[in-house]
């Protein structure tokens, strides 16, 4: 029997070291009348912060925290697509990480977990975060229970209302979660005078969960882009290569999807940082098109503009996306140590829209059974593209990809597409 | 004094002319080098201490207080200026730098947003007569650091944190361990540096000084000049006994 000591790593990877060229570093913007590095300060645990900005290459997980790991059923399991390579009949072998097999269904628990301890660790007995579909609320929720602390979700208003089973798993793991604009923060109160109905955004609830964590002291935890998240997330990667090894295998083509670049950061960078692939795909909704129309420079990762400025690939914090089947992908920009891997040409990328990967998804769950999560979704669709050009070219290529989560709790918006395109003609 | 370098950080014509030079000839007796701050337009990488004393200084002469420093003081004295404000007109700049006898430059933003072309500068400034002090920062590979340990004058300048004056919790001791290798030239460590102890296990990892400015400036708006002198001679004093 394979112990789990042999795939669960025992350290987080860094590739800051290792990239080709200096990360920019964040920093504040030029009429600032305050300095954001040190909001970050007073609200990110301290140990958070140091990961944030260190250089160690690896860091250490904490016995407290591979405990959790292990007891959310890390590792998660890798796959072989078989039924799939059959159904494309391509020569290329497919593999996928699965990390909707946490309790919460996606990859977010991994980073959710080290933050609540390392806040814990600090005497803090209180979390706070925002959350829009609830992914994250979700996966905070639980870590905060997993340390006997509590929690306070500000969830955006319109989300609470149409997500009501999001908003119920957080309750059952025992968080407050609020619909913002709430009338708990001074941010909140100042939003409803003007309008009691406003439907709330990500940028004012994250304004709300930063002004509630500063003011009682508690401590606010993030949840992607920031490299200490994507540091967290590697566990991701490393355990898919140990587990690649065992099996004998090697990877060729390493894909993910990108909301803010956490799931594929994790996934890719380990596979990056010790040159264990040829060919790295990000992927992206078109929708959305950052990739393909974001600019390279200096931008705020919130839209709030609480946080530094960081360098990046970005449509501009302001920017309003359409309010797509993926919500985890609404995101305006891409990492920062991503941005610049994809400026390298390091990482390729590619854009697809709602009706290409929603073939992908039904022929995905008609192949292996799971409903992929509609962010997944994406990888999926490059993964069917990139099998059939092996299939074209002869080459028995090894493909592996992050699904990132399931899509147990999408549902209706998979029923939403089907109706769609019903009514099109499809 | 010992071996430590102590790099002393001032705002040009900070919080007045009259108290800056009265600053700067009182701690020429403790520090090494002067790294004086020219207002810029955009502080991109410095923190909010900083930034409000350029705010202060908005306007001053900068070329008649960078000569009469010169001719008070002995020392070698940096500009410390972003490249953004000067690029278009680089030749006049440096010029005028050479031309009042300050001895370096250090651009913060050198191997940041002009990393593809920092060779291409560095050899345009060293044309010019001027040293050039590059910076660096713990995101900078390894093989980029080597590359900038080779070339640049007087010093290669470490800031281990991503601002000034803020204390970011980091890990002082394997931040500088991990470059010291790589460095060929003298390694002075700032950003941040704001107590003792963080001071202390900078010097105790084999940086060769530090560069402090934050805690000065904090100094002079608490307890005004003669106060922020006493912290340059205590920071010389710890230095020493290194």
């Amino acid at each position: 029997m394979v112990k789990v000591d042999e795939i669960l790593p025992k350290y987080w990877y860094n590739i800051i070291p290792d990239l080709p060229k200096p990360l920019p570093p964040p920093r504040d913007p030029q009429e600032a009348e305050f300095s954001r590095i040190d909001l970050l300060r007073r609200i990110l645990p301290k140990e958070v912060l140091r990961q944030q900005f260190t250089i160690e290459r690896y860091i250490k997980i904490p016995e407290e925290v591979r405990d959790r790991y292990i007891s959310i059923g890390r590792p998660t399991p890798l796959f072989r697509a078989k039924r799939l390579e059959e159904m494309l009949d391509t020569p290329a072998r497919i593999y996928f990480k699965f990390e909707g097999a946490t309790p919460t269904g996606s990859h977010k628990i991994n980073t959710a977990i080290p933050q609540a301890y390392f806040a814990k660790d600090e005497g803090i007995e209180h979390l706070v975060t925002e959350t829009g579909a609830g992914q994250w609320g979700t996966a905070v929720a639980l870590a905060a229970s997993m340390y006997n602390m509590k929690s306070t979700i500000f969830m955006v208003k319109v989300s609470y209302e149409q997500k009501p089973m999001r908003r119920s798993i957080m309750q059952l793991y025992g968080a407050n979660v609020y619909a913002s604009p709430t009338n708990f923060t001074e941010y909140g109160r100042k939003i409803l005078e003007a309008n009691p109905n406003h439907p709330g955004s990500l940028g004012i609830a994250m304004s709300e969960a930063i002004e509630y964590a500063l003011k009682n002291e508690f401590r606010y935890l993030v949840g992607s882009v920031l490299d200490v998240v994507i540091l967290h997330q590697s566990i991701i990667g490393q355990e898919t290569i140990a587990q690649l090894d065992m099996i004998g295998e090697e990877a060729d083509l390493v894909i993910g999807c990108v909301g803010g670049g956490s799931n594929f950061g994790g996934f890719s960078y380990p596979f990056i940082g010790h040159k264990r692939a040829s060919k790295y795909i990000a992927v992206g909704s078109a929708e959305i098109p950052k990739f393909s129309k974001g600019e390279y420079r200096y931008d705020f990762p919130d839209s709030a503009g609480l946080l530094p400025l960081v360098k990046m690939i970005t449509l501009g914090k302001d920017y309003v996306p359409p309010p797509i089947y993926a919500g985890g992908l609404r995101y305006h920009g891409v990492a920062p140590t991503l941005s610049l891997l994809m400026k390298e040409g390091i990482v390729e990328w590619r854009e697809y829209n709602e009706k290409e990967i929603f073939e992908a998804a039904k022929l995905f769950m008609q192949a292996q059974g799971i409903v992929p999560a509609p962010e997944s979704a994406h990888a999926i669709k490059a993964v069917i593209d990139e099998a059939l050009a092996a299939k074209k070219m002869k080459e028995k290529k090894v493909i592996v990809f992050n699904l990132s989560g399931h899509g147990l709790l999408d549902l209706s918006n998979y029923e939403s597409m089907m109706k769609r395109w019903a009514k099109n003609g499809q | 004094m010992g071996n430590k370098l102590l790099v002393v950080y001032m705002t040009l014509g900070y919080p007045n002319v009259e108290q800056f030079m009265e600053f700067i000839t009182e701690s020429a007796r403790y520090a090494d080098v002067f790294e004086l701050g020219i207002p810029p337009k955009y502080a991109k990488y410095d923190g909010p201490v900083i930034r409000k004393s350029y705010d202060r200084v908005k306007g001053i002469q900068v070329w008649n207080i960078l000569g009469e420093t010169r001719k008070k003081v002995d020392i070698p004295i940096i500009a410390l200026t972003y490249l953004d404000d000067w690029i278009s007109q680089l030749d006049l700049f440096l010029d005028n730098l050479k031309g009042i006898g300050i001895d370096g430059v250090l651009f913060p933003d050198l191997l940041i947003d002009y990393v593809d072309d920092f060779e291409k500068y560095d050899k345009i400034i060293k044309s010019k007569g001027i040293k050039d002090v590059i910076f660096t920062s713990p995101s900078v590979p390894d093989n980029l650091i080597q590359k900038a340990s080779k070339i640049t004058d007087i010093f290669l300048y470490y800031g281990i944190r991503p601002t000034t004056g803020i204390p970011i919790p980091v890990s002082t001791r394997q931040l500088i361990s991990r470059v010291r290798n790589l460095v060929q030239s003298r390694l002075i460590v700032g950003f941040g540096l704001s107590n003792e102890l963080d001071l202390r296990e900078a010097l105790s990892s084999r940086a060769d000084g530090v560069a402090i400015g934050t805690i000065f400036i904090e100094e002079i708006d608490k307890n005004g000049i003669k106060s922020a002198l006493e912290v340059v001679k205590k920071i010389r004093g710890i230095l020493d006994e290194y």
